[in-house]
């Protein structure tokens, strides 16, 4: 056995040891969240179905415009009725406006939990005339 | 003399009967007629390259059978029997990218991953590997977290559905 | 010899000829009574390994025959049969190549004698398809509007005039889901948020008002299940735990909840007893009892089959009865007259069972009914 023959054994050793206990990293919080209440309509890049899923892309940004289009980014189902709790869904919805937008907007006031809870108090109704107002369009 | 017809049929809806019943059965058929052979990977939709799945220790049981963890929540025929695997669709057929996003815990590594049930669209059922579990499932008014929608609804071909995956698209715990 | 031979042959066939008693036959079509029978059943077929080729068989409960057949489409949940009798409605889908193509979706209107279509009203092409729920198409109290749950995912109702058979409108029910008629105008869909969806309807059959009610019901720890069943002005929902939600609708078609009471025993509870299937829950009007499919399991099995048919009754949320079933069922039915019947039958065969009501006892089962029974609709 040559004197390099131990080395070169520690080394495939500690290299095994890495393959086999890597733990798998962690997908962060609001994008798990994301994954779980949004994901499955609204897809993992946000571009959603044409005629039947919103966009998030396209429309986020101008929904944050107002303090109406803010509202209605709480209370439209899919967020106000999601299993998250108020501090949650405001994380989610900063993550989706910074990662998710086409174009995220140079100013955004965060939501905080105290403005989703506000928001997430009444339901919202009409959701498509809502949108429509908002919007000017169906999704 | 017995119709053909009627002892055919007689035969089909038998043989359907034991395919649809008890988990625990369908696993053993599974294993029975599957064996371990793994399922060649096919392209998903939209040109992705699937990755392979782990197998061995880290990805412990088999695809094909309905005791495998990813399944904790599927409702549907696992595209693992039918020419895909958990990850991607059998020939022809269009992976909806609309559905529903669950939780399911990996004995082999400990770990919960979330797992996307995307539904495979476009021809008729497959008809193998029934597999309804409902781990956390919840009613239809909670649409994010229900497996009885036929999620084939959000895919471009419509709403024929073939068969369902088990993919993983991130870690939660 | 040889006219020997042709007149013994010829007495031959005069003696078969004399024997022959059968009258030669001229054909036809079968057709039914104009009334149903109190002991029949539709048994809707959501035929899961084919989803094509929806279909329902109609079953006489006393002598177990067939008595016919719809074929109703693709991803079919179940049949509408209004009490006024003499047509049935029937939401389906069908694509232009079978499984592909154009999708068209249409309420087909069957008459109950012929059961052949009288006509169809298209609809939008957007019914949910769904596992197989009795909330997925339902009349109004009146039976003047057919609603009709749609699911894109974008959630709304469809709504058709069944006088005029015509398309009405859809009603955007975003958020909420199913429709569960409370008069002659008005309905309640179930909220992801535990509220309900209060909508009326003008009579013309468009929204007039839309309403939500506060939260009810507890959908992340204790959720409702969708398989409501009415009794009278109440609607009754068990939760996966075992505990039954009363809803009672009040003037002008609001919703009430009233006290929930449990199922089960603490007992019971501690064994693991809970409702499970796809249509767990049945009523017999005239005796005030209700029957639930019941079995022992974990929270997730909450739409596993059972073996055993418990009845309470309702005045006194006392549990009555215990009907032990011969063959594990998800979906059961009973019918409403004095002598009642209760069918049962599980996607796991297609095979309908058939139990006397007061004694418990089985009758007898009738094989054969489709791929995946499902909702049993008795007419």
């Amino acid at each position: 056995m040559s004197a390099r023959a131990p080395g070169a054994a520690a080394a495939l050793l500690a290299a095994a040891a890495t393959c086999v206990a890597a733990p798998p990293a962690l997908t962060p919080k609001p994008q798990a969240d994301y994954m779980l209440n949004c994901q499955g309509c609204h897809l993992p890049d946000g571009t959603g179905a044409a005629g039947k899923v919103p966009s998030l892309r396209t429309s986020l940004a101008p929904l944050l415009q107002s303090e109406a289009g803010r509202r209605y980014l709480v209370q439209v189902p899919g967020a106000a009725q999601s299993a998250l709790s108020d501090a949650e869904l405001a994380q989610v919805l900063n993550w989706m406006v910074r990662t998710l937008s086409a174009r995220p907007p140079p100013q955004f006031r965060e939501f905080t939990p105290q403005e989703v809870m506000r928001y997430r108090a009444t339901p919202l109704v009409a959701v498509r005339a809502a949108r429509v107002r908002l919007l000017g369009t169906a999704p | 003399m017995r119709n053909p017809v009627d002892h055919l049929m007689e035969r089909w809806a038998r043989d359907m009967a034991r395919r649809v019943s008890r988990r625990r059965f369908l696993g053993g058929l599974g294993a029975l007629l599957f064996g371990a052979a793994t399922v060649p990977l096919l392209p998903v939709a939209r040109g992705e390259t699937p990755r392979p799945a782990a197998g061995g220790a880290a990805d412990p049981g088999d695809p094909q059978t309905c005791e495998y963890w990813r399944h904790c929540a599927i409702d549907g025929f696992l595209c693992s029997c039918c020419g895909g695997s958990v990850q991607s669709c059998p020939p022809g057929t269009e992976a909806s990218a609309v559905t529903w996003v669950g939780t399911c815990h990996n004995p082999g590594d400990g770990h919960d991953y979330i797992v996307s049930y995307n539904d495979c669209c476009g021809k008729t059922e497959c008809g193998r590997c029934l597999c309804n579990r409902n781990e956390d499932d919840k009613p239809l008014y909670m649409p994010f977290k229900s497996n009885d929608y036929n999620w084939c609804v959000g895919s471009k071909v419509g709403i024929a559905y073939h068969c369902s995956t088990a993919r993983i698209v991130g870690v939660a715990k | 010899m040889k006219r020997a031979l042709a007149g013994a042959l010829l007495a031959l066939g005069l003696a078969r000829a004399a024997l022959a008693q059968l009258p030669l036959e001229p054909g036809g079509v079968a057709q039914l009574p104009a009334q149903p029978g109190v002991h029949w059943v539709w048994v809707n077929d959501f035929s899961f390994f084919a989803l094509p080729d929806g279909k329902a068989f109609l079953v006489d409960g006393d002598s177990g025959r067939m008595l016919g057949l719809l074929s109703t489409g693709y991803s079919f949940d179940a049949l509408v049969v209004p009490h006024s009798g003499g047509v049935i409605y029937s939401p389906e889908t069908y694509f232009s190549r079978g499984t592909r193509g154009t999708r068209t979706d249409v309420v087909t209107i069957y008459d109950t004698v012929h059961l052949a279509p009288l006509g169809e009203v298209k609809i939008p092409p957007k019914r949910a398809s769904i596992m197989a729920m009795m909330a997925g198409q339902v009349l109004t109290d009146d039976e003047r509007f057919l609603l009709i749950y749609n699911y894109t995912p974008a959630q709304s109702v469809t709504v058709v005039d069944t006088r005029a058979r015509k398309f009405v409108g859809e009603i955007d029910t975003a958020g909420c889901a199913l429709v569960y008629p409370t008069g002659p105008r008005s309905f309640f869909s179930l909220c992801g948020d535990g509220s309900l969806l209060v909508v009326t309807l003008n009579d013309q059959g468009r929204a007039a008002s839309r309403t939500r009610t506060k939260e009810l019901f507890d959908g992340l720890r204790d959720p409702l299940t969708e398989k409501g069943v009415r009794a009278g002005d109440t609607w009754l929902f068990a939760s996966f735990e075992g505990t039954m939600h009363p809803l009672k609708i009040t003037r002008g078609g609001g919703i009430e909840a009233q006290d929930t009471w449990p199922l089960f025993s603490a007992p019971e509870l501690a064994q693991h007893w809970r409702t499970g299937g796809l249509q767990h829950l049945a009523l017999h009007a005239a005796t005030g009892r209700l029957y639930a499919i019941v079995h022992r399991g974990g929270a997730e099995t909450h739409k596993d089959p059972g073996a055993d048919v418990w009845v309470w009754d309702l005045a006194s949320h006392r549990k009555v009865q215990q009907i032990s079933a011969r063959n594990k069922v998800a979906s059961i039915q009973v019918t409403q007259d004095a002598r009642p019947l209760l069918f049962g039958c599980s996607f796991e065969s297609n095979r309908l069972d058939v139990y006397d009501v007061a004694s418990g006892h089985y009758l007898r089962s009738v094989e054969g009914l489709g791929i995946t029974p499902g909702l049993l609709v008795t007419p």
